[in-house]
């Protein structure tokens, strides 16, 4: 599970509990201006994933940490796919995220409505 | 922004309008959006940033390119009153909750009122909503 916030120009999110261990990363913050939107996205879970390095990858169990597909890196967070929310990324360290939130929904909105596009 | 494209995006636009025009925001899947525009995920993802970026394109498209044609022909009766469902839907589904669709809506709207007069318009929006009740899939 992850919580996601805007703070000023930066889009933080935080992995809580024991994903932190799987995923072995306890916050990601990115810049607004690299983010280039958000989609709630439970059908994510059954795309190819990639090699997995670092992380944990137990499927229909949990999926987390960094995996790398077709030359993109992606960083996962999701147990509940029906939770899951796909944040696209521009020239950052990860092409995606794949993380899992309380409220897909409000969290889309959140996001959707902080950034701007061109 | 480095965007590589695996596909014809004005294809893939002009497909996404005619997806948004028969159902809801919100009845469209993901999975719907990727089968019936035949692009992979990742590529819809890199190339519109999210469904949300995906919809605004297309909604820009559809007021840019079918229904403002349409507005300035000035023919009458409409020609085409089918093609005012994507502004049907986004009036009532997307532009309550969301400020950019409400923005580009009400001046679509307008450009309506000032083509047909205000009467006709609602009118004419009117007897679009009545015959999508039988809608052919």
């Amino acid at each position: 599970m992850a919580t996601v916030t805007i703070d000023g120009d930066t889009l933080v999110v935080e992995i809580e509990g024991m994903d932190k261990l799987w995923a072995l990363k306890s916050r990601l913050t990115i810049p607004l201006d690299k983010v280039r939107g958000a989609t709630a996205d439970p059908g994510m879970i059954h795309q190819p994933k990639g090699i997995r390095a670092p992380g944990a990858h137990i499927p229909n169990v949990i999926t987390a940490g960094t995996f790398h597909l077709a030359g993109e890196k992606v960083f996962w967070d999701v147990r509940d796919p029906a939770k899951a929310i796909v944040v696209e990324l521009a020239d950052a360290q990860y092409a995606r995220l794949v993380i899992q939130v309380e409220d897909p929904r409000t969290t889309v909105s959140l996001i959707e409505h902080s950034v701007r596009r061109p | 922004m480095g965007r590589p494209r695996g596909f014809d995006e004005q294809a893939v636009t002009r497909a996404a309008v005619a997806l948004f025009s028969r159902r809801a925001y919100d009845g469209l899947s993901v999975d719907d959006l990727v089968n019936g525009l035949g692009v992979h995920r990742n590529s819809l993802y890199k190339t519109f940033g999210s469904k949300r970026g995906l919809y605004l394109t297309a909604l820009r498209w559809y007021l840019d390119h079918d229904l403002a044609p349409l507005l300035t022909s000035g023919a009458s009766p409409f020609p085409d009153p089918a093609a005012l469902d994507l502004l049907l839907l986004a009036a009532v589904e997307q532009a309550p909750f969301d400020p950019e669709v409400a923005s580009l809506i009400g001046d679509a709207l307008a450009s309506l009122d000032a083509a047909l007069g205000p009467d006709a318009a609602t009118a004419l929006l009117g007897l679009r909503l009545r015959a999508r009740i039988n809608l052919k899939e």
